[in-house]
């Protein structure tokens, strides 16, 4: 098994301290975003052009893709009506519980197979056995089994984030350097504590990585889910307007996506900094 | 009064599947590291151990320490029989072994903490020992923060924070520039004098081991016992210049006379051990 990373990490994604109080020649996190924006900039705009003067030119279908501002002004009336924020709202809701079952699920259970080798030797061919089983291929079943209300969406959210937590604790936990535990335990650290303040701290990184990937496939997954069979959410919005031909809806729907999945992916980077500002620059992150 | 008794310990060590090792003719599953060693050690004593590289020192330092269980024989502190790590033993690695993710200060509270000592008492304790070792306006700073000279400053007090009558050091200068290491070793002995606490120093530098010890033990190659104890009887408290004396000379030659046939004993060994070593 190993170390799960994503492409979509800046690529300096820790910061010392030192860096940040002593000024140097080096980038600051700040500038670097500014940097990525202003660089970044010309292309977005160049794209949003095309977006609005193709259908509007006639180069492509209107219908199938309407103006961008055509778009932006469907978007603004959802918002003011109120309408994208509960389609938002019980997206993120569905989300969010599928990944926190799959936290407390994950955790604990990868901090088991981390430590006991026995138990990850009876555990293991089960875990890869599942994980490599689609969620979206599962979706049949969960629906068989738990109805087509919240259940059936929350499962396959679960589904979709347990597998990287759970391989990311036991990442995390087995390569708890073992000099720190023998130091630990020559201070007289009684079990508990080894795990709650050695092999914890130590296995943070990559259960944060392990995170910020199960956080966006949860997402991702239930607005999958939301497609095939609900009555609300972000997926649901976009698959019915599309059947309704309502196609400035969809792009709605699909923007709103978009942003979120921005959003979400900062607050994970950041988050994920936070978790590991500890380190210094000499051995940042896993990518 | 007698500290630290170590008695007939025999340690040997299964290897991993498939690996075997040859001694004398004989194959074995097994490794034969230490071979009966008997050592006794007063309170407050100052005690340097060097051996060949592979010796089994490390070894011995964590069957003191009660991390390790010797396959026969015991160790005992105060008389008691050594089985898990003695509250009043603290050990001081190579590497300083530091938690990243604390600060200078919360890996000397490190220490105390899981002793249950308060917060404000045991911080207040934590910075006391970063100041004794002149690492004032640094408790806020990570180790990878600090140079390896800091690192081990802050990895020596937080084992003295918790006042050990047994200190266990396993090449806690090795890592470090000479020049960090002579300020190093002058820092620890004055501190020492002060606390007087029983030392066991072990070391690959013939000269560190002179200068700090009230005695040298020399051990033999793999399986290591005691092969001699040189008393040092140089005058304390100790000036760096004392390495340039007349008896400080005769003492180097000593030691080294006794360790050379071990090195070279353990160089002959060396394809066997560079095999096994882990
Ligand atoms: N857990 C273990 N399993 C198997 N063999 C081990 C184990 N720990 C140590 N050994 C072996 O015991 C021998 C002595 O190791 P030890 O680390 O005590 O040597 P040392 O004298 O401290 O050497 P150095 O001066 O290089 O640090 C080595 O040959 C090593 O391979
Ligand atoms: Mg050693």
């Amino acid at each position: 098994m190993s170390l799960i990373v994503d492409r979509n990490l800046p690529l300096r994604n820790t910061f010392s301290l030192r860096r940040k109080r002593t000024p140097s020649k080096a980038p600051s996190a700040f500038s670097e975003t500014v940097s990525t924006i202003t660089l970044g900039l010309p292309a977005l705009v160049a794209f949003a052009l095309l977006w609005e003067i193709a259908p509007r030119a006639g180069w492509i279908n209107a219908l199938f893709f309407p103006p961008l501002s055509q778009v932006l002004a469907v978007l603004w009336e959802m918002i003011v009506s109120g309408q994208l924020a509960d389609h938002i709202g019980i997206s993120l809701q569905r989300a969010a519980i599928g990944f926190l079952l799959a936290v407390v699920t994950a955790v604990p259970l990868g901090f088991l197979m981390g430590r006991y080798s026995l138990f990850e030797k009876a555990s293991d061919f089960l875990v890869q056995t599942l994980r490599n089983t689609s969620q979206f291929a599962l979706l049949p079943v969960f629906i068989l089994v738990l109805g087509i209300g919240e259940a059936s969406k929350i499962a396959i959210t679960f589904y979709a984030a347990v597998f990287f937590l759970l391989i990311n604790t036991i990442v995390g936990v087995k390569s708890v350097d073992p000099l720190l535990v023998k130091a630990a335990r020559s201070m007289g650290t009684s079990d508990w504590d080894l795990f709650k303040k050695v092999i914890f701290p130590s296995a943070i990184p990559s259960i944060v990585a392990g995170a910020r990937l199960g956080v966006k496939t949860s997402l991702f997954s239930v607005i999958a889910a939301e497609m095939l069979a609900a009555q609300s959410g972000i997926g649901y919005l976009i698959q019915n307007s599309s059947l309704m031909l309502e196609t400035d809806c969809m792009y709605a729907g699909i923007l709103t996506l978009t942003i979120i999945g921005l959003l979400l992916n900062y607050l994970l980077v950041a988050g994920e900094r936070r978790a590991t500002h500890w380190r210094g620059s000499g051995e940042s992150g896993p990518n | 009064m007698e500290r630290i008794a170590v008695s007939a310990v025999r340690k040997s060590f299964n290897l991993k599947p498939g690996q075997t090792v040859t001694v004398d003719g004989v194959t074995s599953s097994r490794i034969a590291v230490l071979d009966g060693v008997d050592l006794t050690i007063d309170s407050g004593e100052f005690i340097t151990l060097v051996g060949p590289s592979g010796s089994g020192k490390s070894v011995l330092l964590d069957v003191i320490a009660g991390l390790t269980e010797a396959t026969s024989g015991v160790a005992r502190i105060d008389g008691v029989e050594v089985t898990k790590p003695h509250a009043r033993t603290a050990y001081v690695f190579q590497q300083y072994a530091l938690f990243p993710w604390r600060t200078a200060l919360q890996n000397v509270e490190y220490a105390l903490e899981v002793r249950g000592v308060p917060a404000a008492e045991r911080r207040e304790r934590a910075k006391d020992f970063l100041h004794l070792f002149g690492l004032k306006g640094f408790e806020d700073r990570f180790p990878s923060q600090l140079s390896g000279g800091m690192q081990q400053r802050v990895a020596i007090a937080r084992a003295l924070s918790t006042d050990p009558q047994v200190l266990l050091m396993d090449e806690p200068f090795a890592a470090l520039d000479a020049q960090t290491r002579d300020i190093l070793q002058s820092e620890l002995l004055r501190i020492w004098e002060q606390i007087k606490t029983t030392v066991v120093f072990v070391t690959h530098s013939i000269d560190e081991a002179i200068y700090l010890a009230d005695r040298v033990v020399v051990m033999t190659a793999r399986p290591a016992s005691v092969k001699e104890i040189v008393t040092i009887d140089l005058p304390r408290p100790r000036d760096l210049d004392i390495r340039n004396s007349e008896a400080f000379n005769a003492y180097r030659g000593r030691v080294w006379e006794s360790l050379r046939d071990e090195v070279g004993k353990a160089q002959r060994d060396w394809t066997l051990a560079s095999t096994y070593a882990n």
